[in-house]
């Protein structure tokens, strides 16, 4: 599944818009301690969090993660945005929760990172 | 991090690649003012002023192995998420000192950890090296000082298995007599 695809799944929007949503996504995690995501996640990882500070998009990009999903339409803040976009790491964000995010992309077939 | 122990961890190997020759360790817990503070403060090469108004950003690192960083950030975005905040002074050839603040009763502060096996994991990988560490309660307050420990001991190695088990104890019965509960 692509980033795209995963996004219309989630009925999501994309908070910086012109980013490339063609990556495939290879696997999903859903976790808010940034400390145990960077132990976690592996390239091509779609990441659930609710947390919206520039940390993220660093943990995003260090683990080369193909997306990052901010649920409950949790406002993000601009300049994680805007790095968002610059270090290419789509941000998608959709009303549902994590949980029902983690069902959906469960049903899909998407499983847990493997490192 | 789960625990601001381990924070404290990853905190002093910047220290010790800015060729500090000392580190101290500073945990503080007030509860009077629902206050947990934990200082670290080292005499290392220290940060120019550039860097210095960068560093909480994860996408300022000293490394060449990859662009992020994020030691700081997350110490600082911990002490933010209990209440509380965090702050960084630098002076090239002077040294470094960062202070962050949490709210003692927070839910969402991490717990302090295993400040125990900290201690002694830092002593061991960096036996020769000068480690002052102080954990106090409302003003009552322990120390662990490696420079000390190394004068009584005149020459036997802080990694000697004897030392690190009475350090260990020394450390453990300390931070218990202070009963502090964070």
């Amino acid at each position: 599944m692509t980033v795209a695809e995963l996004k219309e799944l989630l009925g999501a929007r994309v908070l910086n818009e012109g980013v490339d949503l063609s990556r495939e996504v290879g696997s999903a995690y859903v976790c808010d301690l940034l400390s145990w995501v960077m132990a976690k996640g592996a390239p091509g990882t779609a990441w659930v969090t609710v947390m919206n500070h520039l940390n993220v998009i660093a943990v995003a990009t260090l683990l080369d993660m193909s997306c990052v999903i901010i649920p409950e339409n949790i406002e993000v803040k601009p300049e994680t945005l805007e790095k968002a976009a610059e270090e290419e790491i789509p941000v998608l964000s959709t009303g549902k929760t994590a949980f029902e995010i983690a069902g959906l992309m469960h049903s899909k077939g998407l499983g847990d990172p493997v490192k | 991090m789960r625990e601001l122990s381990l924070h404290i961890l990853d905190l002093a190997q910047n220290s010790l690649t800015a060729n500090a020759k000392r580190l101290d360790i500073l945990v503080s817990e007030q509860k009077a003012l629902d206050r947990l503070t934990i200082t670290l403060q080292d005499d290392g090469k220290g940060m120019s002023p550039e860097f210095l108004a960068n560093v909480t950003s994860p996408f300022t690192t000293t490394r060449t192995t990859r662009k992020v960083g994020l030691g700081i950030p997350m110490f600082k975005a911990n002490a933010e998420l209990s209440g509380g905040d965090f702050d960084i002074w630098s002076q090239v050839g002077v040294g470094t000192r960062m202070t962050a603040n949490f709210v003692l009763s927070s839910i969402d502060r991490p717990p302090l950890g295993d400040m125990v096996s900290t201690m002694i994991s830092l002593v061991i990988a960096n036996p020769t090296f000068h480690f002052h560490y102080e954990y106090a309660v409302d003003g009552e307050a322990f120390t662990f000082d490696t420079e000390e420990i190394m004068q009584v001991l005149g020459g036997v190695p802080l990694d000697t298995p004897e030392v690190v088990s009475w350090m260990m104890d020394y450390l453990k019965e300390g931070m218990e007599s202070l009963h502090g509960g964070a």
